[in-house]
């Protein structure tokens, strides 16, 4: 029971996210209309105090390794997943701003109230669409702090329920309402097939938390007991369910939709925000089957291997035909959580290896290198995406690449976002994905996955294709007369600042790699100090 | 002795059993009493299958009023409200005099009426209560 209490003391942040949410509600239906205004404000307060939060809490976590002694605070994994997702929040927030209000519903409420008659309550959008934001939010930094099968799934559902909302209030298309209905419709189905999931591998174990799981998992390789085959279904069912969230292979197919139904700056939300929570569900999911070692769970390699392979090559070769660039955007963002499965796999074959050693620096650490490839491709793609969200073409959307042809003559701030956003999108090498692709693919190297890697290399080179028809539409072809820049400026100034930090970590990231490389070595296993090779080729996948 | 020990373990089950009991009776008891001591007045509306409901002649894609779904979750704020209290009840008052746990399971009920009460104040100011 006292577990518990020092577990809700972990909680504070997502405590005050949930009360900033509550908060966002009430302030969205005031009756004064500057006030109606407020809840992104009160959500940008929100996100700073959780993630002054976050910070206190791990100063004064009991572990030695980084406690009150320790000069700079040094971060655990939790704790740097949860800074990571209020970080790119932020940012999100920014180009997330004015969203409701430039809703026609809303125009015509604040209307009809100047002009005397009472606010219409009911039409009002702000406070619900900011909300929503931040329960999302929460639910994926719930996520980072899961070590039970029920929690997780419930952070899971908290991160995506709120999503199918965003999406259908915040753009007024009937696109964004079928986006919205797909999104909900597979997003249920998909929680349908993890949950079966956990609940098999609950029948298999007979535990929900992580941590008996993983003793009962121990317990029998100790004896030479079998597990179950029921376990391996449910790792595996589990694996395929989350891959929705992370829009991976056999669960992709809503994303182009979704994704181009939805709002600009919703879809930023989307391709980051369930991506993160799925991507750490599933390191979660993977350390409980570890302890079976690493023959009895090839089964499990080859079907992350597969999906990697299957998800980048899908992605990037519809991404070559796609005439819409938030479809681009869509498939490369499919094609990107192939290249974080190749961390994923990495991370899964350091963890099941039993003499490996930690790897002393983030070339090799998978988990690392994932965490932060989450983070450079969150930069990224929030930067492309909101440079779309900054202009429009005939009072929609700008979407096509003829929309946004000659943007970068025209609107040079712009371009130069969308420019840098998408060379780190390509991993060109000033930029953060040239690092963090650096990072994922050296891991998968070093575990001995050659062609996985040359396979991701490959597809790599591929998707520069159509990375480089954004920039070429930008700044080689006839500017387009119809396409306009909206005046938003908290959504510029998100796009101009996720920009330089893409080229900022790009050119200094070491700093950030390091404090990855650190947050994910301190939480493991400490006890293995004696240095071991790091490199074991069992195969050539 | 398989039936004995059947019983053994599913004895604890009982009570659930007399509520099943219970409720059955209940819904054939009411039935038979309605045919015994019921009034017997025949008539078109009065034999339709739902007295008070939906027309059953017709298309079944009939449009109804969207407030009876808003309705249905307020109703949904307060019943699930209620689903928590009763078991929190019950176990707070095992937790024993002066147990330091108290405190900590108090605030989270207060938390939880709380995240009820902002919900109700929501549906209150966004109009679900509202019937014109």
């Amino acid at each position: 029971m006292h577990q518990m209490t020092e577990k809700l003391l972990t909680l504070w942040p997502e405590l005050v996210m949930l009360i900033g949410a509550c908060a966002c509600l009430l302030v969205g239906l005031s009756p004064s209309a500057s006030t109606r205004k407020g809840p992104a404000w009160v959500a940008a307060l929100t996100l700073i105090t959780a993630a002054h939060l976050v910070i206190f809490s791990n100063a004064f976590n009991p572990d030695p390794l980084h406690g009150h002694g320790a000069l700079a605070v040094q971060l655990d994994t939790v704790s740097f997943i949860k800074l990571a997702i209020i970080a790119v929040g932020l940012l999100l927030l920014m180009v997330a701003s004015q969203v409701p209000d430039r809703l026609r519903q809303t125009i015509d409420a604040e209307q009809r109230a100047q002009r005397g008659a009472p606010f219409e309550t009911g039409d009002a959008l702000n406070g619900e669409f900011f909300a929503f934001f931040l329960f999302s939010l929460t639910g994926a930094m719930l996520c980072a702090g899961a070590r039970d099968l029920v929690w997780l799934f419930l952070a899971l559902e908290l991160t995506s329920l709120p999503t199918y909302v965003m999406v259908a209030i915040a753009r007024d298309r009937a696109d964004a309402q079928e986006a919205a209905v797909k999104y909900f419709f597979l997003g249920a189905m998909a929680a349908a097939v993890f949950l079966y999931g956990f609940t098999l591998i609950y029948g298999a174990t007979g535990y929900t938390q992580y941590d008996q799981i993983i003793t009962y998992i121990h317990t029998l390789t100790a004896q030479g007991t079998p597990v179950s085959p029921l376990f391996i279904a449910g790792i595996v069912l589990a694996i395929v369910g989350v891959s929705f969230k992370i829009a991976a292979v056999p669960m992709h197919f809503y994303a182009a939709d979704v994704y181009q139904g939805a709002a600009t700056p919703v879809t930023a939300f989307l391709a980051f925000v369930p991506k993160t929570a799925g991507f750490i569900a599933l390191l979660g999911l993977l350390s409980l089957a570890a302890p079976l070692g690493y023959t009895q769970l090839q089964p499990i390699t080859w079907l992350l291997w597969t999906m990697a392979v299957l998800t980048m090559t899908v992605g990037n070769i519809l991404g070559l035909l796609q005439n819409n660039v938030k479809r681009v955007l869509a498939y490369s963002s499919i094609a990107h959580s192939g290249y974080m499965l190749v961390g994923l796999i990495a991370a899964h074959a350091a963890a099941t290896h039993p003499d490996a050693a930690p790897a002393q620096n983030a070339l090799g650490n998978g988990t690392a290198a994932l965490l932060f490839y989450l983070v450079a491709y969150g930069l990224a793609t929030l930067g492309a995406f909101a440079v779309l969200g900054c202009v429009t073409h005939k009072g929609d959307e700008a979407q096509t690449f003829d929309d946004i042809a000659g943007l970068g003559r025209r609107h040079p701030m712009l371009g130069a976002v969308m420019l840098l956003s998408v060379l780190s999108l390509v991993g060109l090498p000033p930029m953060v994905g040239f690092l963090g692709k650096i990072y994922l693919f050296g891991s998968a190297f070093q575990h001995g996955f050659v062609w996985l890697v040359v396979i991701a290399v490959l597809n790599s080179a591929v998707s520069a294709v159509y990375y480089l028809r954004i920039i070429g539409a930008c700044y080689f072809s006839q500017p387009n007369d119809d396409t306009q820049a909206i005046p938003v400026p908290a959504r510029r100034i998100g796009a101009a600042v996720a920009a330089l930090a893409a080229l900022a970590l790009g050119i200094a990231g070491n700093q950030l790699v390091d404090a990855v490389n650190d947050a994910t070595i301190t939480t493991t296993d400490d006890t293995q100090t004696v240095p071991a090779p790091t490199r074991h080729v069992s195969t050539n996948w | 002795m398989t039936l004995f020990l059947a019983s053994d373990v599913f004895s604890h089950y009982a009570p659930i059993g007399v509520l099943i009991l219970i409720a059955a009776g209940f819904g054939v008891g009411n039935l038979i009493l309605t045919s015994v001591i019921g009034p017997h007045r025949q008539g078109a509306i009065k034999s339709m299958v739902y007295e008070c409901g939906v027309d059953p002649i017709g298309s079944a894609r009939k449009r109804f009023n969207v407030r009876f779904y808003i309705v249905a979750m307020a109703f949904l704020i307060f019943d699930v409200e209620i689903v928590f209290l009763y078991p929190w009840a019950v176990t707070f008052s095992s937790l024993g005099q002066g147990s330091e746990l108290a405190p900590l399971f108090l605030g989270r009920m207060f938390f939880f009426v709380l995240t009820s009460v902002i919900a109700f104040a929501y549906a209150w100011r966004k109009g679900v209560f509202r019937y014109d």
